[in-house]
């Protein structure tokens, strides 16, 4: 026995293992189960490091009643009223320690209940597909406290559609890799690769009615992908710069047309982009009309119907990403446009790849 | 430099002769929306303030175009819209574009043709384009 582990209000020798028999047994148990493999050490008093406040952990179960018989034949040799001092100490001693005993559990109790809360909303929201297919970036979740059912409704078919996209690139990847593939297999590969972008610019659409704000934020796609964002999604410009390397042999009509395109490309994103511009001023200057007033529902109303506008910007951004893809797939040969849809593909998959590495590449202890 | 026509400040126009105003069109103040959409080889309807019209605008600008612009407000949205209403046989959204007397579209319709490579071909028919 280690007296100098006792609590500070006991004196030199053990607590009295009395005190527990006027314990509900039930809370002896709890607290033996608490200190878990410490309970088989019968001879070195125990400290539970998750409380420092709780500083009487020392008792042990399986003192038991081992002390007992020496506790009596120590105390008939004392004096009196020392003897009775000390039991008073005692008993002191253990009603603080019951106390805080209970507000230990206690603790521990609510705990429990917030755990169970978190793991429930954690199951509700991985149901509603928070957690999209990309995710390994670092804040798949971040949108979990308010949840508008259009936003997760579109997180989901998001999820569905980066596994489909997946699965379309690795079958086109192997019908340009085998020397079979005609041209009749692969402008099936190239329109179904077209259609399923659009599917998810359809997608966006119906999102941008629930919260177009969302769409803005870019909030459904990987950090690396953010990265590139231009009004809801990537630029077609880029697009075409990603994608001409990858194209040759172009004939002189083919290099001609493709560079018209991206010139007209550019001329539209800069269009759009000064709309928007226009945009944030005129919606910045209805929000900023008379402060001081305290009053802000009719400068934030006017402003909401400005959002209207947001959305049908976020729409002609896609509608231009569609443009381009068909101008694109016009240009050029079937086979051509199978490649560019694939490295296309690939591109995005990169940063998607890109974001999760990130994310979970080890920290730096600081 | 674009002509913006401030709709309520505009005379009917009878330079020229032989345009007659359509029936029930003799609204003192009205403009002959027909005529100026016939007269102008580019027309855009939009309302005051439009980021989209800006982008419209800025495209055909971008090809050498001056469109003639009718602001639309609310004063005379009504009447704009019946007009067109009665020329396009739908009611139409701003912003409208009117090419070579034609409804042409909104934004997207420009845009797409912008891309497409049509835009040019169908602003040199109108002779919209000085080349």
């Amino acid at each position: 026995m280690n007296p100098t582990m006792m609590n500070s209000t006991s004196t030199q020798f053990v607590p009295s293992r009395r005190m527990g028999i006027y314990e509900p047994i039930h809370q002896m148990s709890m607290w033996g189960d608490f200190k878990g493999n410490n309970c088989l050490d019968a001879s070195t008093p125990m400290i539970l490091e998750v409380d420092p406040k709780l500083d009487n952990q020392s008792e042990d179960t399986s003192h038991g009643t081992v002390g007992h018989s020496n506790k009596y034949d120590q105390e008939a040799s004392k004096p009196p009223d020392k003897v009775l001092r000390r039991l008073a100490q005692n008993r002191e001693a253990a009603r603080k320690s019951r106390l805080r005993k209970k507000a230990y559990v206690q603790q521990l109790e609510s705990s429990k209940l917030r755990l169970i809360q978190l793991e429930q909303e954690l199951g509700r929201a991985r149901q509603q597909g928070m957690y999209t297919g990309s995710a390994l970036d670092a804040s798949p979740l971040s949108y979990a406290g308010s949840m508008n059912p259009g936003i997760a409704t579109f997180e989901l078919e998001y999820g569905h559609w980066v596994e489909e996209q997946d699965r379309q690139l690795a079958d086109l990847r192997n019908a340009l890799q085998s020397t079979e593939t005609g041209d009749v297999e692969l402008r099936i590969f190239v329109d179904g690769g077209l259609r399923h972008y659009c599917d998810l610019f359809k997608m966006k659409a119906t999102a941008a009615k629930t919260d177009v704000f969302y769409l803005m934020s870019g909030m459904w796609k990987t950090s690396g992908e953010r990265f590139f964002f231009w009004i809801g999604g990537f630029r077609p410009s880029e697009l075409l710069k990603v994608l001409l390397p990858h194209l040759e042999p172009l004939t002189e009509q083919q290099r001609l047309d493709l560079g018209n395109l991206a010139q007209s490309c550019q001329q539209a994103e800069d269009a759009l982009s000064q709309g928007m511009d226009r945009l944030h001023q005129i919606l910045g200057a209805a929000i900023a009309k008379q402060l001081g007033e305290g009053n802000y529902l009719p400068q934030v109303g006017a402003a909401i119907e400005k959002l209207d506008d947001l959305a049908r910007f976020v729409g002609q951004a896609d509608h231009l990403r569609q443009e381009t893809l068909q101008q694109i797939s016009r240009i050029l040969t079937t086979r051509q446009a199978a490649r560019g849809l694939l490295a296309l593909g690939e591109y995005f998959q990169r940063l998607r790849a890109l974001s999760s590495l990130w994310s979970s590449r080890p920290r730096e202890s600081s | 430099m674009q002509k913006a026509l401030h709709y309520r400040n505009l005379l009917p126009s009878s330079a020229g002769g032989s345009a007659i105003p359509p029936p029930g069109d003799n609204q003192s103040g009205s403009v002959n929306l027909r005529k100026l959409v016939a007269d102008n080889a580019v027309v855009v309807f939009a309302r005051k303030g439009c980021c989209m019209c800006h982008v419209v605008k800025l495209l055909l600008n971008g090809h050498g175009v001056n469109p003639t612009v009718v602001d639309v407000d609310d004063h005379n949205e009504g009447d704009v819209t019946d007009q067109l209403s009665r020329i396009v046989g739908a009611a139409p959204q701003f912003p409208a574009v009117f090419v070579g007397g034609e409804l042409f579209g909104g934004l997207e319709q420009v845009m797409g043709a912008h891309i497409s490579g049509e835009l040019v071909p169908r602003l040199r028919e109108a002779r919209a384009l000085w080349l």
